[in-house]
């Protein structure tokens, strides 16, 4: 008895114990960054990264030390996650409500940070913000996306363009492709298994589903609710037309017979690298691309266009974005702003943006020589067309969109092997979202 | 009564010392082992998604019952069982087989034996990127030499093709996991003493009686130690499978382990991954104790 009693003693000493220095370990902090602020004049605003890299946060150090060198009353102190797991990483922060100020928040964890009240609404900050008029049509409605507030402040964006090997199309005697219907037939008249050639750089992996939905939104086209993506006009799934079908019908044809076949698991370095190395003649990715496409391959062997139209004569912009936003329980607003107006403004985006390989957000860069030749040229052609590339965003406000991607890839992968029939596919994703729907709604 | 108060002072101040010496290390070990497993367990019967952390609420078995409701989750139990045991059995015989060769001492086998137990110094993750780029179906150098050796006419989709990814990632996983093997049989194996052998010689036990009846009785107690913390290890490594192939191509690759990863990772949904976790963890519990009770007997031979 007596020792059933210690025991118990014992271990509600070892609980209590443990929970007051885990909420020690947090009060304490916060006491003392609160009387560092106060006491000694400078600020030290807490800033987190989610897309890292080393490279990039070498320029983001670079732009925060000349912000500090114009602000002297405040220090920034960046932290940079690994990649994998960084956005996990920020939401266990923020939900903790451990110290920060100014946050990356992209486009597919915006909503979600709204929802739990984590960002505050930079209504009141970019009203009295002079650069705010020059941001681009796609940087404001990426801004504004969520509840058409703006939540964060956008540092470049992400829009898929359509890389080709120049070399292989001319000794063919090819243009580069207009249409998906073109890429299947150029990328078939291309392929040569015995070469170990083939015409597309097909993305089975994780992030293809951006290319299942690419395709079906460009074969929809006039059909698609604008504020909406996955759904139509009249209500139903973008998955329930006969059009997307067809899209799905021919993206399998790509896989089955201009892709290698070891492409139902590529994802974003492997489909780079065989592109890169000559095994595929086309490849549909972001602009970050374009570095390595030029570190890595002779000047004349590639080149860009337009992403592929649908038979609707469309496609959609495809763009992605992310951005800067500061946290709710901020204590320095003020400065947190100051810090996300300095690394928002037309000189600082254009030498992120350059250096990070985005488009920038503000129209003023059209005119930078860098943007307007080569490789970028056809995403300001494809952004100056806005009728034949129709805005088209993420449906990251529903809470099952997460899930759907990989949804979206598993099902792609049993379709392109055979394994599931396109109806069957399609009626599975057409009950997905009729399913998001309904419960949002609740 | 004032005797016993007196006889008791020294040892309660010495079970105080003793309390405060643990204190750091259950401190630690409550802190950062038992708070995240019985939270972990708390999460399964909860809605508790990243997306909206303003609605957590009690739901009963209702994570349990959506993802039993996955054919994914299904697949990922029975590929569960073929990555544990497949594995293992390679992992173990080729690991002993490696452990009797290296016992006779031979010039260089300080040397051999570091490039043998070298895979089980490398992080799980590493191993992965490397098989995934050697198997690679259009640029691997396995399909390379295997072409030029002229044993395949076509290249072979290793892990993008489901009648081989699942035997591609257990392959990478034998590979890493014989080293294991190799060094703790190798340890038991050092301390059989000679005198056995030679007694057994004197009776006319050949190789195999010896091996048999002597080598294997006596170590039976690493070898059950072994295999258990092999089989629960095993069972809880996603590391090789999410480098590999991240559960694909449609799912034909993923474990538990990895399935439940993914549900955080996509789905922001700890409520399911929670409830995942807690499935493996009663599947675990009834191997150790069934693993435990059947090889009961064979604790270590009597000699």
């Amino acid at each position: 008895m007596v020792r059933t009693k210690r025991m118990a003693l014992f271990v509600l000493t070892c609980v209590m114990l443990t929970s007051m220095v885990m909420s020690g370990c947090g009060s304490s902090s916060k006491d003392s960054n609160d009387s560092a602020s106060k006491g000694g004049g400078t600020v030290t605003l807490k800033m987190i990264e989610s897309l890292t890299s080393p490279e990039r946060t070498e320029v983001l150090k670079k732009m925060l030390g000349e912000f500090e060198q114009q602000n002297p009353g405040i220090k920034v102190e960046l932290i940079s996650p690994p990649l994998q797991n960084a956005d996990t990483k920020i939401a266990t922060m923020l939900a903790a409500k451990e110290d920060l100020d100014v946050l990356e928040v992209r486009d597919i964890t915006a909503k979600q940070f709204v929802t739990n009240k984590f960002i505050e609404d930079l209504k009141a900050y970019t009203s009295k913000w002079e650069n705010y008029k020059t941001l681009n049509d796609s940087a404001k409605m990426s801004a504004n996306y969520i509840d058409n507030t703006p939540y964060y402040i956008p540092y470049g964006l992400y829009q898929k363009i359509l890389f080709y090997r120049k070399d292989f199309f001319d000794a063919k005697g090819l243009t580069p492709p207009a249409t998906w219907q073109e890429v299947y037939e150029k990328g078939k008249a291309l392929t040569d298994p015995a070469q170990n050639r083939y015409g597309y750089a097909y993305r089975g992996g994780a992030g293809g589903d951006n290319f299942t939905l690419m395709i079906t939104q460009a074969f929809n086209a006039d059909q698609i609710n604008p504020d909406d993506s996955m759904f139509l006009k009249d209500g139903k799934t973008i998955f329930s037309t006969p059009e997307s079908k067809q899209a799905m019908d021919l993206f399998t044809k790509i896989y089955q017979e201009a892709s290698p076949k070891d492409s139902t698991n590529w994802a974003f370095s492997e489909t780079v690298e065989s592109f890169v190395s000559g095994v595929t003649a086309m490849l549909i990715n972001d602009p970050d691309v374009i570095a390595v496409t030029k570190e890595k391959m002779k000047e004349g062997t590639w080149a860009t266009a337009p992403i592929p139209l649908g038979p609707t004569g469309k496609a959609p912009r495809f763009v992605g974005a992310a951005g800067w936003g500061m946290t709710s329980y901020s204590k320095h607003k003020e400065e947190a702003w100051k810090l996300i107006e300095f690394l928002s403004n037309p000189d600082q985006n254009l030498v992120f943006a350059k250096a990070v390989g985005l488009i920038p957000i503000h129209t003023t860069a059209a005119e930078d020589e860098f943007f307007k030749k080569g490789a970028y040229q056809p995403f300001i052609d494809m952004n100056s067309k806005s009728d034949q590339y129709f805005m088209m965003r993420d449906a990251t406000d529903y809470k099952g969109y997460g899930e759907s991607k990989k949804i979206a890839v598993e099902d792609n992968q049993a379709l392109i092997l055979n394994q599931r029939s396109v109806d069957d596919v399609l009626k599975n994703w057409d009950k997905y979202w009729t399913d998001q729907k309904a419960n949002q709604k609740k | 009564m004032k005797n016993t108060v007196k006889a008791r002072k020294p040892v309660s101040s010495q079970s105080k010392f003793i309390f405060f010496c643990l204190l750091p290390a259950i401190l630690m070990v409550g802190m950062f082992t038992f708070y995240p497993f019985f939270r972990g367990i708390g999460m399964a019967f909860q809605n508790y998604t990243l997306f909206d952390l303003t609605d957590i609420h009690f739901i009963g078995l209702d994570n349990f019952k959506t993802i039993f409701e996955q054919p994914q989750f299904l697949q990922a139990l029975s590929n569960s069982f073929y990555w544990v045991f497949v594995s293992l059995i390679f992992q173990f015989v080729i690991g002993f087989i490696l452990a009797l060769l290296l016992k006779k001492p031979f010039k260089g086998r300080g040397v051999y034996q570091g490039f043998i137990f070298y895979s089980w110094a490398m992080s799980g993750f590493l191993i992965g990127i490397i098989w995934r780029w050697m198997l690679n179906g259009q640029i691997g150098v396995i399909n390379d030499l295997l072409l030029k050796v002229g044993l395949i006419e076509e290249r072979i989709g290793f892990l993008s093709d489901p009648k081989w990814s699942l035997a591609s990632v257990i392959v990478a996983n034998v590979w890493y996991g014989i080293a294991f093997f190799a060094i703790m049989l190798l340890a038991a194996l050092q301390s059989i003493p000679d005198d056995l052998y030679e007694s057994a010689g004197i009776d006319g036990a050949n190789w195999f009686h010896k091996l048999f009846y002597v080598t294997i009785p006596y170590i039976m107690p690493t070898i059950i130690a072994s295999t258990l913390l092999r089989v629960i290890w095993i069972f809880n490594f996603p590391d090789i499978i999410y480098a590999m192939t991240n559960g694909g191509p449609a799912g034909s690759t993923h474990i538990l382990a990895t399935y439940m990863m993914d549900k955080i990772m996509f789905g922001g949904d700890y409520g399911q991954a929670g409830a995942a976790g807690v499935i493996m963890i009663i599947l675990l519990a009834m191997y150790t104790i069934f693993y435990l009770t059947a090889t009961k007997s064979g604790k270590g031979a009597d000699f």
